[in-house]
């Protein structure tokens, strides 16, 4: 396998995966309101995307509810893989059962039964019912991908650590997590995917007063996805791109 | 060791905690739902019966089933064929580049999948820009007529799919252990010996993880196969969706759900039985 | 100086304590209340509108019946859904006494059997659906009537919305039930004829449906005026047939649900619905068609004569209002299901 196919075969998947986007930005300069064929150049639905602010505004609210369900999600779900690999405890298989059944839980299903149990403790709709179920249902990708790379672990090195004196603690904290770090940023950027496209749970379980973007793109739908949507996701994309690379050239520069 | 016992102690019990309040108490209400009946204002009508497993015992279903359960197959396996090499060459790259090659994976995916998956729609369509291109260049002569097809379903979903798999198999592939390949190398291994007897089996955590986190979404997903599809075969989403919203008939909803989980579970319990008595384990002694 | 000051910091304390109350919570379906609209009554009236949306009548239903005190003030279901919704108490009586414009509404979509009286709901937008046909690829005057689209040379063309009721109307008026029929042993023969045309059927679609007859993905199908309205003017191949059977006609009403928080912004912002300039600029940013006659005077000539959007009055009497079916529901699913599922 030479450098060359190495690297074609990096390209092509990168094209699959982007090629979409492309397409995506593309059309947020289409001058169609609702046609999938190209029309004309337009920067219209930019300006109208600058003057709609509700838009704007939920968003944001998608991107808060995404970091702080991503970072609820991995710190939980961190525990839960590592205690399931280590401990032995009462209802181990229970748990086990219990990430299982969230991953292959239909979105109605999560949705609707969440929406219950917040009706039943009387728990007002909006943004912490929101974030909960989020965190919730990021759990188990976090916990699987976290304890995919626990098997096959070494456990003697743990056992050297104790006799070295080292408390739970300190393992957890200069062991584990180093060692899991791949595993724990991995499982923070699927949990931060999920919870920004996320729909229908969102849908059950938000208030009035908390609309996230996902939600409002699923109902444009119904009457045509304006390209203004488009241009929203292409600002964001640029706005998310712009952030990682100046992050990586800014690693970049001080590993010289 | 009290200290130690504390931190045991707080680390199950805030997951246990957690998992209950959320996981737990829900899964059991949708356990009880299954066993009522579809009521007449009310939703359900308090009168415990098993006639909803029995009604499921049909053909109907049946198929519906092993249909959902073959388009997640397949979806699950070209994932799986795409990604593997992927995230080997990924993991094997140089440390300053690993981050960033992995962050371009997923920054796709934080634009909504819904808005990719109509750009897809337009790369596909019948005036769109495959066939507009394809036709260019003197490739066809006729538009092909990729949309609402099997085909279309199965690019949209592991479109939506693949960073499920490449993320689980990265970070599982990047704890190999180089010295383990220049081993086997050195004792005279060939290329695919290497593969199939060292890296395959050492990586047999990260493909299973993969394939679970694209296998069970595949399985209940409903918009991309209505969206790409045609929405003309109905597959378990689609029925679960249905009882929940047009039927109303939550009990059914209820109970489809479960038997999936059961089913699915009973497979997968199965299978590692299977694996680890094929497999020696790894873990030492 | 120090006086305006003071009186402003009042102001500023007021408002916000007030601010609370000062809200309306609006579930709608998207693209049924636009921006322009909302700014207006937010202009006027000073009250912030928290406008969410849904994507059909059944997940706002599954809503609404898990949780009634979700806290929304205005909603804006179909009528069978609505009919449904008041016989299991999910609604509230609206306060006549509050509403003054009701009479601007057509008579003909008051006071059906949904809700009699209008005691819970106020007309909004209705729609009708129809046969689209693209004139490049079909002579218009060869489809008259549903029953023509089950001519063998449209084997997979059509486009058939997904949605049980309306897609079973069809079968129905083309053997001669009503739309809202619950026999069962005619539910079954709507089945039987459906099956029959599962052949013509390319796919089922109720969203995206606009862009697929401009676009020319599907030439021929069944389509909501509204959409077919909307496509007509980037595409002018588009026109819609009202068949000879009849159509449905689904009709929209502004309902106040049980656990409403701000039943008195809810009245204010249906008053306001009500005015014919309002109403007007509603049916123009929707594109589809106002149950308000006053509007209607308001509108362009152009729009309100339009034979998609306001069929004549002849050709109306042939529209069937859909209506609740209770419990036959699950049958009319059931088939839906099965149909799907031998394809």
């Amino acid at each position: 396998m030479n450098r060359i196919s190495k690297l074609s075969y990096l390209m092509a998947i990168y094209l699959f995966l982007y090629t979409p986007i492309f397409v995506l930005i593309a059309y947020s300069f289409n001058d169609s309101s609702y046609s999938l064929l190209w029309n004309g150049f337009t920067l219209h639905w930019y300006e109208s995307l600058l003057q709609n602010i509700h838009l704007q505004v939920v968003a944001l609210h998608s991107l808060i509810v995404g970091v702080l369900a991503a970072t609820g999600a991995t710190a939980i779900g961190t525990l839960a893989a590592v205690s399931l690999y280590r401990y032995k405890f009462f209802g181990k298989k229970l748990l086990h059962g219990l990430i299982f059944v969230l991953i292959i839980s239909p979105d109605i299903v999560t949705g609707i039964s969440l929406l219950i149990l917040f009706s039943t403790l009387k728990i007002d709709l909006g943004f912490w019912t929101l974030l909960l179920s989020h965190i919730t249902f990021c759990i188990p990708f976090v916990t699987v991908t976290i304890y995919s790379r626990l098997m096959g672990q070494d456990k003697n090195i743990f056992e050297a650590a104790k006799d070295l004196g080292a408390t739970e603690g300190t393992i957890f904290v200069k062991i584990l997590i180093p060692l899991l770090l791949p595993a724990i940023l991995a499982g923070w950027l699927l949990s931060f995917t999920l919870s920004m496209d996320d729909v229908i749970i969102s849908f059950f379980v938000t208030g009035p007063d908390f609309d996230v973007l996902p939600l409002k793109i699923f109902s444009m739908v119904r009457v045509g996805i304006k390209p203004e949507i488009n241009a929203l996701c292409s600002i964001m994309f640029g706005l998310t791109l712009a952030i990682v690379l100046t992050y990586q050239l800014l690693t970049w520069k001080k590993q010289r | 060791m009290i200290r130690d016992k504390i931190f045991r102690k707080f680390s199950i019990g805030t997951v246990w905690f957690w998992l209950a309040l959320f996981a737990l108490i829900p899964s059991f209400l949708l356990f009880i739902t299954s066993l009522l009946v579809q009521g007449d204002t009310e939703l359900v009508r308090l009168q415990l019966t098993l006639d909803n497993y029995l009604r499921l015992l049909n053909t109907h279903y049946l198929r519906v089933f092993l249909r959902s359960f073959m388009l997640a197959s397949g979806c699950t396996l070209i994932c799986l064929f795409l990604a593997y090499p992927f995230s080997y060459l990924v993991a094997r790259s140089s440390n300053r580049h690993k981050g960033i090659l992995l962050l371009f994976v997923i920054i796709p995916f934080w634009t909504s999948s819904l808005i990719r998956s109509y750009a897809i729609v337009a790369i596909l369509k019948t005036h769109g820009l495959l066939n507009t291109l394809l036709l260019a260049l003197g490739i066809i002569k006729q538009p092909l007529q990729l949309m609402y097809t099997h085909t279309a379903t199965l690019i949209g979903l592991v479109y939506a799919l693949l960073p499920l798999m490449i993320l689980p198999l990265y970070t599982n592939i990047e704890k190999l252990d180089v010295r383990l390949i220049d081993a086997a190398r050195d004792l005279g291994a060939r290329k695919d010996q290497v593969f199939f007897k060292v890296i395959l089996p050492l990586t047999l955590p990260g493909i299973l993880a993969g394939c679970l986190l694209v296998f069970l979404p595949a399985m209940t997903i409903f918009y991309i196969p209505d969206l790409l599809g045609g929405a003309k075969t109905i597959l378990i989403g689609n029925i679960i969706q249905n009882q929940f919203l047009a039927a109303r008939d939550w009990p059914m909803g209820a109970t489809i759900s479960v038997a999936l989980t059961l089913l699915i579970g009973i497979l997968l319990f199965i299978y590692r039985q299977r694996i680890q008595y094929q497999e020696p384990s790894y873990e030492s002694h | 100086m120090r006086k305006y000051l003071a009186w402003f910091i009042c102001f500023l304390a007021v408002n916000s304590v007030l601010a609370e109350e000062n809200v309306l919570n609006v579930y709608a379906w998207s693209g049924y209340l636009s921006e322009n609209v909302i700014q207006q009554f937010e202009k006027e009236t000073g009250i912030r509108i928290n406008h969410s949306t849904y994507i059909n009548n059944e997940i706002l239903y599954a809503k609404l019946k898990a949780n009634p005190y979700a806290g929304y003030d205005i909603a804006i279901p179909s009528t069978y859904f609505i009919s449904r919704m008041i016989k299991q108490n999910l609604l509230q009586k609206i306060d006549k006494s509050k509403i003054k414009s009701l009479k601007n509404i057509d008579p003909n979509f008051l006071n059906k059997e949904y809700d009699v009286g209008n005691s819970y709901s106020v007309p909004y937008l209705w729609n009708a659906t129809g046969i689209a046909i693209n004139k490049k690829y079909h002579l218009i005057d060869s489809i008259k009537s549903w029953k023509d689209l089950w001519d063998s040379r449209y084997e997979n063309q059509l486009l058939v919305l997904d949605d049980t009721r309306e897609l079973f109307s069809v079968a129905l008026m083309v053997l001669g039930f009503p739309v809202n029929d619950t026999n069962p042993d005619n539910i079954r023969k709507a089945f039987e004829k459906l099956k029959s045309l599962m052949s013509n059927i390319k796919l089922f679609n109720t969203d995206a449906q606009r862009s697929i007859y401009l676009d020319e993905d599907i030439t021929l199908g069944m389509a909501w005026n509204g959409d077919i309205y909307l496509a007509q003017q980037e595409n002018p191949n588009l026109h819609l047939i009202y068949p000879d059977e009849g159509f449905v006609i689904s009709l929209d009403c502004l309902v106040i649900p049980k656990g409403a928080l701000h039943v008195e912004n809810a009245h204010r912002f249906i008053n306001f619905i009500l005015r014919p300039e309002i109403a007007k600029q509603v049916s123009l940013d929707s594109g589809f068609s106002t149950p308000n006659q006053a509007a209607l005077k308001l509108l362009p000539e152009s729009i309100s004569t339009h034979p998609v959007l306001y069929p004549s009055a002849r050709l109306m009497k042939k529209g069937k209002l859909q209506a609740e079916v209770g419990n036959t529901a699950t049958v009319y699913e059931k088939y839906f299901e099965q149909l799907k599922l031998e394809n």
